[in-house]
């Protein structure tokens, strides 16, 4: 039965794969705009130069079926193509560089944000209308609404500008020779600071409101009624029988959350200046680097579809009501 | 009970952060000697460290800082020492002869001699004559324009090259004298193809050691310069995706240098200290184009057949208030236009004023527009000679948030004479494809009326004069022009031996397409720069009347004026104990062992290599969990206290 479940999520999953591979050729060549053009405001190119680029890059064949096959048989061999914007730099290098500072900056900023949304929604919702919910839900409403930018702007004006207290943007001081690798980490950390506090205070909102309004859910279910006829002190009864049972619908959001966390947050990387996925999703868009875009996008996908099917699995195993629909 | 531990967590953290506040800021100091680093910012993002891979500013740049021209340009773009030390021209202007510095020597100390000269232009000029183009086909024209017929190397420092008639486009190529056995076995088929990847071994002041694509460049000082050394060991170009971002780090110190602000930035930057800021001329013009294409095209062309009418599109020049787009749109920086030669910048020595400039006169555009045959309806539209009421499409790209609201004032100047506009935007790409006509290609439509748009010019204005000639339409040409005069004027000037003959050529060039309006220059664009003195003094504005300090892709010279500015103020004093007698001051000045662009490169611990991030990313990952897990432990152990 477990095993039928799983073998049926995971055929919808590569399902889905495959038309997102197929998807993402036509998606971006009907997109208005061919790479070469962006070379063109040069007033020494000549034509012959704009055929002959045309014809490296393959843009001269006809998009079906010559660039349709061409691109088919690549993605067998799982080889993404040479990017047009760095000229011939191959795409798996390209995306390889920017994915752990997107890693490290969104994957830590899911997790702090995950902890305390988490546990603020929860204490808040389990005593609803209190101090904490008051201020704690109009807190989550606003930093939920508000775009990185908005958060981190005023970061860097405070605590770096004025404040000098940390670095405006970037990974890493440049131009310091490094004592020790302890103090390469350090000053790493130190760069992080701003960017992680930035995308946190932004991903706790969402995470605050939908916990809360589970929790209150639960509140009002049966057997939280029996363990409190039962005299467990509240506190207990939060922690062990409510907010395990409230955590179900945050598994989605968490699953969804955690495949977008490849995709970057484009908005902070900019603030921070911080070289993630994010900035060079709009950078490729913006110079038609159509086996960037694809990599991306192929990329981004397959990570929230997995996201997606790890989340189907680990329900079975919260709610095994799940396995038997 | 519950209460105190809850105290307790709080301390608990508020202590570690605490801590980390304050042990970050300073590790972060606490650094070996540390070099005197050049720190340069700029939007623009590095495509290619190929010279024949770009054509970005940030591409030139890079390549300018790795290698010399065989002549560069000087403070004023004058033509001075590059790869070649000296040169002499035969009396009939076809032979020139270059002498190299004596004993001059790549980065990596082989012997650059006159073969690597003879061999990087031999292969342009075998592209050239084979009628092909090298990467993205940005340099090569250059030696097609010099009209070299052959390039040879009698001995070790002398180069000689010939040209098919008398030509000092010669003294004026961007092309890098490429080092033979790096290079050499590059054919026409790899070489766009070829990375160049850092170490590069170039003979430039400076070179490129690590390359970070999207967040910076490392070049080191070139310890076999046979110019001047600069005073910055090191010279980071670092790639910023927001202006915004880069003038916080401007004031906070962490640059040095900010490329290509706005004009509100620049005016909250003045006043601050240290920091001094330039507007310079950026050698670049806006223009609004008009669709001037004769022939019809099905499916496509202009609207109107107004637009082919010299005297429509004199007239509506009456109705562009120049000086208005320069003080509304740009804050009163930059300069209203007049000719498709800027002034200002590196070309402003081949600008001509037209003798008969226009001015803003509604009334009088009016009257020219009647004077031509352009009526009033009754309902006030104005009709062209087909007796159709005039309604223009004006395109401009989303990057040119300035062109945005240029469009906006000429939307309404025009409104008063009648003719409506509808603005649209696009991004470049795209707004490329609609504008080309069909000797593009089958697929292209040229279905535009106006567009604004700008051009970056060479120091030359031979290329930018080029767009206007017929051959041009189909690839560079935007305006269609055609005019067997004018491209007899051009030749004669690619042929105009001494300068001043060909400035009195090129005026006339600019006069006729000013007479002719076929493009109305809004305004030569500005480049508005700003730096800190508190580092690095000896910043010099190239041209240095009207120019600015660094970078732009035009020459490298500059970068070694540099002085180091107080030697106390690089980072490293604080911890000079820790290195061995070698302060940061002497660092500065002599160069002793240097950081050569060694075959390890970014092997050192600067910037990190691509492990890394991965190990950091690790260990941040299990900082948070422990955190997570900590938190976990605490409620668990709390339940089962209460239990």
């Amino acid at each position: 039965m477990s095993l039928r479940y799983l073998g049926r999520r995971a055929v919808q999953a590569l399902i889905t794969i495959v038309f997102v591979l197929l998807l993402n050729f036509l998606l971006f060549r009907l997109a208005p705009g061919s790479p070469e053009r962006v070379l063109l405001r040069n007033p020494s190119l000549t034509p012959q130069a704009v055929q002959e680029i045309r014809a490296r890059w393959g843009l001269d064949k006809p998009l079906v079926p010559d660039q349709l096959v061409a691109y088919v048989e690549s993605m067998a061999k799982g080889d993404l193509g040479y990017s047009f914007k760095y000229r011939g730099e191959p795409v798996v290098d390209v995306i390889a560089s920017r994915f752990w500072p997107t890693i490290i900056l969104l994957g830590s900023a899911e997790l702090v944000a995950m902890v305390f949304g988490l546990a603020l929604g929860a204490y808040a919702g389990w005593r609803r209308g209190g101090r904490v919910d008051r201020i704690g839900n109009g807190l989550g409403l606003v930093l939920y609404s508000m775009p990185y930018f908005v958060i981190g702007m005023p970061l860097v004006i405070i605590f770096a500008t004025t404040l000098g207290w940390f670095p405006t943007g970037g990974m890493f001081s440049l131009g310091v020779a490094f004592a020790s690798p302890i103090d390469q980490l350090l000053n790493f950390l130190w760069h992080l600071t701003l960017p992680l506090a930035t995308v946190s205070l932004a991903l706790i909102g969402g995470y605050s409101i939908l916990m809360r309004s589970s929790i209150i859910e639960t509140r009002g279910e049966d057997f939280v009624t029996t363990a409190r006829a039962k005299g467990l002190p509240e506190d207990f009864i939060l922690r062990k029988h409510a907010f395990p049972n409230a955590l179900l619908p945050t598994v989605t959001l968490i699953a969804i959350n955690l495949g977008y966390v490849v995709g970057g947050a484009f908005t902070a990387e900019i603030v921070f200046n911080w070289p993630g996925l994010g900035t060079l999703t709009v950078d490729a868009l913006n110079a038609r680097d159509y086996p960037v875009l694809q990599g991306i996008f192929l990329f981004i996908s397959v990570a929230v579809i997995v996201a997606n099917f790890a989340a189907d699995i680990l329900y079975g195993y919260l709610d095994p009501r799940v396995k038997t629909e | 009970m519950r209460q105190l531990q809850r105290t307790r967590a709080i301390r608990l953290a508020a202590a570690f952060f605490l801590t980390a506040a304050v042990l970050l800021p300073a590790a972060a100091t606490a650094t070996a000697a540390s070099p005197l680093v050049l720190r340069e910012g700029t939007t623009q993002d590095l495509d290619a460290m190929n010279p024949f891979n770009t054509n970005l500013v940030s591409g030139y740049e890079a390549y300018l800082l790795n290698y010399d021209l065989l002549v560069n340009f000087g403070p004023n773009f004058e033509a001075v020492p590059g790869y070649a030390a000296s040169w002499t021209v035969s009396p009939d202007g076809k032979t020139y002869t270059f002498k190299m510095h004596p004993g001059m020597k790549w980065s990596d100390g082989t012997p650059a001699t006159s073969e690597d000269a003879r061999w990087t232009l031999q292969f342009v000029l075998d592209a050239v004559k084979a009628g092909k183009s090298i990467g993205v086909g940005a340099l090569d024209p250059y030696v097609a324009n010099a009209g070299i017929t052959a390039v040879t190397a009698p001995d070790p420092e002398t180069l000689v090259v010939t040209l098919e008639q008398p030509n000092p486009r010669v003294l004026q190529m961007y092309v890098p004298i490429l080092p033979k056995h790096v290079w050499g076995k590059q054919t026409l088929a790899t070489i766009g193809d070829f990375k160049n990847d850092p170490p590069v071994v170039g003979s430039g002041p400076y070179q490129a050691v690590e390359w970070k694509t999207g967040e910076y460049v490392r070049f080191v000082r070139n310890p076999n310069y046979w110019g001047q050394q600069g005073a910055a060991d090191e010279v980071f170009l670092q790639f910023f995706k927001t202006t915004d971002s880069m003038v916080q780090a401007l004031k906070s110190g962490e640059l040095d240098y900010a490329h290509s602000l706005t004009a509100d930035q620049l005016n909250a930057l003045k006043g601050e200290p240290n920091i001094v800021t330039v507007a310079g001329g950026a050698n670049a013009f806006t223009e609004l184009t008009m669709n001037g294409y004769m022939k019809d095209i099905p499916g496509g062309g202009a609207s109107t057949k107004a637009l082919r009418d010299p005297a429509f599109r004199d007239a509506l020049g009456y109705a562009i208030d120049t000086k208005v787009i320069v003080d509304k749109v740009l804050a009163g920086y930059g300069v209203p236009g007049t000719t498709i030669v800027p002034t200002g910048g590196a070309s402003d020595r081949w600008h001509v004023d037209p003798t008969n400039p226009r001015h803003f006169d509604i009334a009088l555009a009016k009257q020219k527009l009647d004077a031509a045959g352009y009526k009033l309806n009754a309902q006030g539209e104005r009709l062209d000679k087909e007796g159709k009421p005039l309604n223009l499409r004006l395109y401009t790209t989303s990057t040119g948030t300035e062109w945005q609201q240029a469009a906006q004032f000429i939307r309404d100047w025009f409104g008063q004479l009648g003719i409506k506009v509808t603005t649209q935007v696009f991004d470049s790409a795209t707004l490329g494809n609609i504008e080309l006509p069909p000797e593009a290609g089958a697929e292209y439509k040229a279905k535009w009326d106006l567009v604004i748009w700008d051009w970056v010019l060479d120091p030359d204005p031979n290329n930018m004069l080029k767009d206007f000639t017929c051959a041009a339409i189909g690839s560079q040409s935007d305006s269609f022009y055609c005019n067997p005069k004018y491209d007899a004027l051009f030749e004669q000037q690619n042929k105009a031996l001494n300068e001043a003959d060909r400035k009195t050529i090129i005026g006339e060039m600019q006069q006729m397409l000013y007479d002719d309006a076929v493009y109305h220059v809004l305004y030569d664009e500005p480049q508005l720069d700003a730096y800190r003195t508190d580092r690095f003094g000896g910043w010099q504005n190239q041209p240095i009347k009207g120019g600015f300090p660094i970078g732009g892709g035009q020459s490298s010279y500059d970068y070694t004026l540099l002085t180091a500015a107080g030697a106390s103020a690089s980072p490293s004093a604080a911890a000079a104990s820790a290195g061995p007698a070698a302060s940061s001051a002497a660092g500065a000045t002599a160069a002793a062992p240097t950081p050569a662009p060694s075959a390890s490169g970014g092997g050192g611990t600067t910037g990190g290599s691509n492990a890394t991030p991965l190990l950091l990313g690790g260990i941040a990952l299990v900082l948070v969990l422990v955190v997570a897990a900590v938190f976990i432990r605490r409620g668990r152990a709390g339940a089962k206290e209460e239990e």
